[in-house]
């Protein structure tokens, strides 16, 4: 090890015990953008010696997924680190190598648009794909774009990697099937969870093989179903695991695809069948996850909603729910958000006229204000409240017994919601 | 009354809240009792069926998603012209400016054909010109419009006139401070996905051609409670960032 490498590891986490003992900050990316600057390959030295180092990428899906497989493996006994929610560039992951050397797992939540580069210094055992939707235009550009990226850095990887993949997501079976590590896949099979019909918000309709339009037989949601290319040879692998393998322990579509990656993942690592049942069937949400919070007796439920699909998914989660309630959407444009705003128009607002009342609030609260009455929900079950305290109060003060208030929120607003909630900051 | 809406490849041409546009067009008219209906325009659609439109809209597309329509749209542009000709109003959002000029010149120097209906040509200078992207305030006969915009390229009119000027933002290029780019009723703007909402007056503005082309008279719209959309566009005029 060079005496730069060395220098930037003291370094980093002299920055972690000083932001810590002063409590600065919990320490999650700080360490870590000191020690990359000294060292900008700094990864590489850290992750070596990892015995399991597990990465987790996607649009959707990846916080909870990440928490997932940590419970099933802090149930069989292993030590485990991970990255806090959010905190998912080389910086957060330098920062928790830093704060924790010697847990022998090691799991990620890679953001969308790192990964690439974190490839370039870190050979992970296992690399899970969740999905891949349009998120943040303006920060990550398309849906296309990320996934040539991903399938260029990808193909470095050989045979001691095991890539997972959600092998109803066309792109990301496309990208599987060019791999040269090892590849499972993981799927839902199952039609009685198919949509009517298909959403606005899908990405991937068209054959990433041939360019010809794909047909799908049935959706869960956006383009993730029972897809074919009917004009060339590209077909649907064969899954590995199934939702009728693992029960989801928690509401909503998503937590199935997010329960089946983290099972075929704990399977990857050796753990028995019935061991990672019993550990799912212990799990807690991640923060703002469909995370319950009890406050002063009444019940809130807070679903973080950063993009169409996720948003289109928690509306459907709260409709089916037997928890029933108004909700309340936050929109937020700050830069973890996206600055651009545009995307809650494809949003299915028009399938979800019929919650008893909703409030709105957040930074662009007018704009979810408009877009709720294009979707000619009835003005008088509207309350547009600018002041988020406010909005969350009243909120709250409305819950009858037996009601559940549910909090749609973008990823800075989930954060302000909780801190009004708890009174204490996260991250 | 009655009013047909042509939109362009909704499959392949609605990247970002697009039908944003699309649903706030249709709601505007339906509060006014004026009967609306939306025609896809993709690869099945005849030259008759673009003819009956009376109002066209095209959103912004991703580059795998053009490259799969702009050869069939790139047919149809004789139809499109004879029917902005004809004085029928249009909506182009996104990257329109690049694609109803002439050219389009990519990164790399490829050089992509346009309908070429506005005379105007449009540039990507590489990595050395950054991206123009933000909230974006324009001036609109007297009036202000509010937009988001995100794109590489810039765009040089011609002989064809600014939709708007600059108050807040890039605009067309950055130097001359027009935004987009007007040809008979036909806006064609870089403010991309649901530009409509916030900027009634536009879709009214739309709207109210539209009749009048079919009907060839001067047609009233109905005055609408728009409290909630003028205060969204004044939030947007008066925002930091």
């Amino acid at each position: 090890m060079s005496l730069r490498t060395r220098l930037a590891i003291i370094i980093g986490k002299f920055t972690s015990f000083i932001s810590k003992a002063f409590k600065l900050g919990a320490g999650a990316t700080w360490p870590g953008e000191i020690a990359l600057r000294i060292q900008p390959r700094i990864l590489r030295f850290l992750t070596e010696r990892i015995p399991h180092l597990v990465l987790v990428a996607g649009t959707n899906g990846k916080t909870t997924t990440v928490k997932m497989i940590q419970t099933i493996l802090t149930h069989a006994g292993h030590r485990v680190v991970r990255n806090a929610s959010g905190a998912n560039l080389d910086n957060g992951l330098v920062s928790t190598l830093l704060s924790d050397e010697r847990a022998p797992y090691v799991i990620f939540e890679v953001d969308e648009a790192t990964l690439p580069n974190i490839l370039k210094d870190v050979t992970p055992e296992i690399l899970v794909l969740t999905n891949l939707f349009r998120d943040q235009l303006d920060r990550y550009g398309e849906v296309d774009t990320i996934a040539e990226k991903w399938l260029l850095a990808l193909g470095a990887l050989d045979e001691k990697t095991t890539v997972i993949v959600n092998a109803d997501d066309p792109h990301l079976a496309f990208i599987g099937s060019k791999l040269a590590a090892k590849v499972k896949y993981y799927g839902l099979e199952d039609p009685s969870l198919f949509l009517p019909k298909m959403q606005h918000a899908t990405d991937t309709i068209y054959c990433p093989n041939c360019g010809a339009r794909l047909t799908f037989a049935g959706v869960y949601f956006s383009h993730l179903g029972k897809w074919a290319c009917g004009v060339c040879s590209f077909v649907p692998p064969t899954e590995d695991v199934t939702a009728g393998d693992f029960e989801s322990p928690v509401e909503g579509v998503y937590n199935k695809y997010n329960t089946l990656a983290a099972a075929l993942t704990a399977q990857v690592l050796d753990i028995p069948k019935q061991n990672i049942r019993e550990a799912l069937s212990t799990f807690t949400p991640a923060f703002g996850r469909m995370e319950n919070i009890v406050v002063e007796n009444r019940r809130v439920k807070i679903l973080l909603s950063k993009n169409p699909t996720g948003f289109n998914e928690s509306l459907r989660t709260v409709a089916a729910s037997v928890d029933q309630g108004p909700v309340l959407f936050v929109l937020n444009d700050r830069i973890p958000d996206g600055r651009d705003v545009s995307w809650i128009w494809d949003v299915d607002f028009e399938f979800y006229k019929d919650f008893s009342r909703y409030l709105v609030s957040g930074d662009r609260v007018y704009d979810m204000a408009l877009r709720l009455k294009y979707a000619e929900i009835s003005a008088n079950k509207i309350q547009v409240i600018p002041s988020l305290p406010e909005a969350v109060h009243n909120g709250i003060y409305s819950v009858k017994e037996n009601e559940v208030l549910w909090i749609l929120a973008t990823y800075s607003a989930m954060l302000d919601v909780r801190k009004i909630l708890t009174g204490r900051k996260i991250l | 009354m009655k009013l047909t809406i042509g939109w362009l490849y909704p499959e392949l041409m609605s990247t970002y809240g697009d039908r944003g546009n699309i649903f706030v067009l249709i709601k505007r008219c339906e509060w006014r009792k004026i009967m609306v209906r939306i025609i896809p325009v993709d690869f099945r659609t005849t030259d008759k069926e673009i003819e009956s439109c009376d109002l066209i809209f095209g959103g912004g597309a991703q580059d795998r998603q053009q490259g799969l329509a702009i050869d069939n749209l790139l047919k149809k542009g004789s139809t499109l012209k004879k029917l902005f000709d004809r004085g029928v109003p249009g909506l182009f959002v996104c990257g329109a400016p690049q694609l109803l000029g002439h050219y389009y010149m990519t990164g790399d120097g490829k050089k992509l054909i346009g309908l070429g209906i506005f005379d105007m040509e449009s540039k990507h200078f590489g990595k050395d010109k950054p991206r123009c992207i933000g909230n974006t305030v324009y001036r609109w006969n007297d009036k202000t419009v509010v937009g988001f915009e995100n794109h590489g390229g810039r765009t040089y009119l011609a002989n064809v006139k600014p939709f708007a000027t600059v108050v807040k933002g890039c605009g067309n290029n950055g130097e001359d401070k027009t935004e987009g780019a007007v040809y008979k009723n036909c806006i064609a703007t870089y403010s991309h996905g649901p530009f409509l909402p916030k900027n009634p007056h536009v879709a009214d503005w739309l709207i109210a051609k539209a009749l009048e082309v079919k009907y060839g008279k001067k047609i009233e719209l109905a005055p609408l409670d728009d409290s909630l959309e003028w205060q969204a566009h004044e939030f947007m005029l008066h925002k930091k960032s």
